[in-house]
């Protein structure tokens, strides 16, 4: 074997390659094209479905019908971005520049969450959040807070959840670019009269953009097909297109407008990322080595 | 009502068994996959053709019992988990144990079902070519039960096998409009909706003008069950659930939208809406019997009414599939459990709604706690205000479905 491949040089990164590979054919490839077919049917789960090019129309129907979900989940996805990043960027800074042999505690207690389930860490926000909670509830009974609001069922408990839920993709990349810096830049920075605000904005930001871009794409891209959040803290109006993809294909039976959903998702995250990619240049992705 | 009013009570609810299950559903659909468009024609000539061919077979109810076959040596039952005095550890019930002593059959009973989709999905290609399933019972919810029937993949009864069932059947679950000669489906078990609420905040409540009441403003939960939302919103506008069309649809559809809009209704919710209630979210929720029996437990201010205006009645059905081997002896077992002796047995372990008549009294001696329990044995009177949803086809139901959605979000 070993002899095999000393004189098959060239076999060996394909080897390497090949789980990956593999496992990408049979649990994305295969049944992404599934899914592609299954857009272009027409009928019922009762009356059998037929394959045929002109139900192309599924997706401008979707697309038309569901606007609204769309414009919600591209809307929440980004603020949630946005929330997690200002949360985030001062929190890894601190930790790679601050947080001296508390490191590795700090940056567990950033993933600790995350040993608990996604749907649990959400109910329990349910709890803290509820309209007589530990929250709201004092501040009601003080009188600072009027008795009918409510965090709960509204867009801002969705998008809040959003960002908490996602804390740690943004956080962890934003750490490992500012962790690499150079200190020295920041001094040499420091030495050449730049004040210190000066030196971050001109030295360590742009060094950190490569984990900034990875990060809210790590963010983003789930927060748009998010339908947990929006399902569990939110009201008929703040569906996300998740919700509704969940809804076409779990209740409805509605196999072929749910495939064109997910489809016209996933063009819909390709298309804003190739956007974002372009305006924050792709050249800053690689500078960094991330 | 305290925990040991209801001894039994499964820790799961069967609605939660369907809600979890949901996304299994998903794998009949990769199933069906393989063969789309093929089934189109038959099913259609099958649904049309089915109940003339059926009526000229069997004998009416009326009709003197044809020479009667014998019961056979084994009987396939496929049933919800926690449906039947059964310990799937040991596999033994009473009940079943004591249908062999008196009839020398063997029950295989299985717990396989737990979603309405994925349990037809397996044995719909052999429904389609008529052939065995190899079930010769098997209970399913209205929706599917009226579906199926539609499709004639359903064994027609012959009431003259069954006489308990004649004499013992409640009478609101008669003439339901998608088997009007009742003797294509049995009801197993039952479920009302109606209203939840905290009556610690609200006092008792029994109409349905509640839900759209703005006092309750941003406090209501409705229910993602497309039926029993737009089934109650039509029985507070007047209408009758049970011959639910478009019309009435839209009607409820606009009345929804208002309360929607006015901001009483804060979401719509599966079985979550107890976990609002309980937690002071919400003071009422269109609710499930069920659900609220357990939920008691938590929290005792919780209570439950059908409104004097009426509720909504949701049932597992016994259906004799289509070309089963046996199906002489799941008539004589539906029966068989249609007996009140055998139904309060059965009732003692299962708590959900019994359709049996005489159960509620032969449990009365030995268990009165369930006997009395009104969410169990709900009294005559509430019995007469309860509907079942109207069978819905295929393009009716996606009308309905297509406009609950614009009121959902979904």
């Amino acid at each position: 074997m070993g002899g095999f491949l000393r004189r098959h040089k060239r076999v060996i990164p394909y080897a390497l390659l090949a789980p990956g590979l593999l496992w990408l054919v049979f649990f994305y490839v295969l049944p992404g094209f599934q899914m592609l077919l299954t857009s272009f049917w027409s009928g019922t789960l009762e009356t059998g479905y037929e394959f045929a090019l002109s139900n192309v129309s599924n997706y401008s129907d979707a697309l038309v019908k569901y606007s609204a979900q769309f414009g919600r989940s591209i809307l929440y996805g980004g603020l949630a971005t946005l929330l997690t990043f200002a949360i985030s960027y001062p929190l890894a800074y601190t930790i790679a520049f601050r947080g001296g042999r508390y490191k590795n505690l700090l940056l567990f207690l950033v993933v600790a969450p995350f040993f608990t389930s996604f749907l649990l860490r959400t109910i329990s926000w349910k709890i803290i959040l509820g309209d007589t909670g530990i929250v709201l509830g004092p501040l009601k009974d003080t009188g600072l807070l009027p008795d009918e609001f409510r965090l709960l069922a509204t867009p801002a408990a969705v998008i809040f959840g959003i960002a908490y839920n996602f804390l740690p993709f943004m956080t962890l990349p934003i750490y490992v670019s500012l962790e690499k810096i150079d200190k020295r830049l920041v001094e040499a920075a420091e030495d050449l009269f730049a004040t210190s605000f000066g030196a971050f904005r001109r030295v360590t930001f742009p060094l950190s953009l490569p984990g900034v871009f990875a990060g809210s794409l790590l963010t983003f891209i789930p927060a748009m097909g998010d339908y947990v959040n929006a399902q569990l803290l939110g009201n008929p109006d703040t569906t996300m297109i998740g919700n509704v993809i969940q809804n076409q294909f779990l209740t409805q039976n509605n196999y072929p407008t749910a495939s064109a959903l997910s489809f016209l998702l996933m063009a819909g995250i390709l298309i804003a990322v190739a956007i974002y990619a372009r305006l924050l240049g792709t050249d800053e992705l690689t500078a960094g080595g991330v | 009502m305290s925990e040991k009013q209801v001894p039994h009570m499964p820790d799961v609810s069967r609605r939660q068994f369907v809600q979890g299950s949901a996304m299994a559903g998903f794998a009949v659909f990769l199933a069906a996959c393989g063969k789309s468009g093929a089934s189109a024609a038959p099913s259609a000539a099958a649904s049309a053709a089915a109940p003339s061919v059926a009526a000229s077979v069997a004998p009416s109810a009326s009709a003197e019992p044809t020479p009667k076959p014998s019961t056979s040596a084994e009987l396939n039952w496929a049933n919800w988990t926690y449906y039947l005095d059964f310990d799937p550890k040991t596999k033994k019930s009473p009940t079943l144990d004591q249908f062999k002593e008196k009839y020398g059959t063997t029950v295989k009973y299985e717990e396989i079902i737990d979603d309405n989709d994925l349990f037809v999905g397996t044995i719909k290609p052999q429904l389609e070519a008529g052939q065995d399933t190899g079930w010769d019972l098997m209970c399913l919810t209205d929706w599917m039960a009226a579906r199926l029937i539609r499709l004639g993949w359903v064994e027609q009864m012959d009431l003259g096998n069954m006489p308990n069932v004649v004499a013992n059947l409640q009478d609101v679950y008669k003439n339901v409009t998608w088997d009007p000669t009742n003797d294509h489906h049995v009801p197993w078990q039952s479920g009302m909706t109606g209203l939840g609420f905290d009556k610690a905040k609200t006092g008792d409540l029994t109409s349905v003008n509640e839900f759209f009441d703005p006092k309750y403003k941003g406090k209501v939960d409705y229910l993602t069950e497309m039926r029993d939302t737009i089934g109650l919103t039509m029985i507070k506008l007047g209408l009758d659930p049970s011959k639910a069309t478009n019309a009435d649809c839209d009607a409820a559809i606009v009345e929804i939208k208002k309360a929607k809009d006015a901001g009483i209704i804060r979401a719509f919710k599966g079985n979550e809406y107890a976990e609002d209630l309980k937690s002071g979210n919400i003071v009422l929720s269109m609710a499930w019997s069920g659900d609220i029996v357990q939920a008691q437990a938590d929290k005792p201010s919780l209570a439950f009414n059908v409104a004097t205006e009426g509720g909504m009645l949701w049932s597992d059905n016994c259906l004799i599939p289509k070309g089963a081997k046996n199906a002489y002896t799941a008539q004589v077992m539906i029966d068989f459990c249609y007996d009140p002796t055998i139904a309060a047995q059965v009732e003692e372990a299962v708590n959900y709604i019994c359709p049996v008549k005489g159960a509620a009294e032969v449990l009365l001696a030995k268990n009165p706690d369930i006997a009395n329990n009104p969410l169990i044995f709900p009294p005559a009177d509430v019995l007469a205000r309860l509907h079942i949803f109207n069978g819905l086809d295929e393009t009716t139901e996606k009308y309905f479905n297509d406009q609950f959605a614009t009121v959902t979000g979904l």
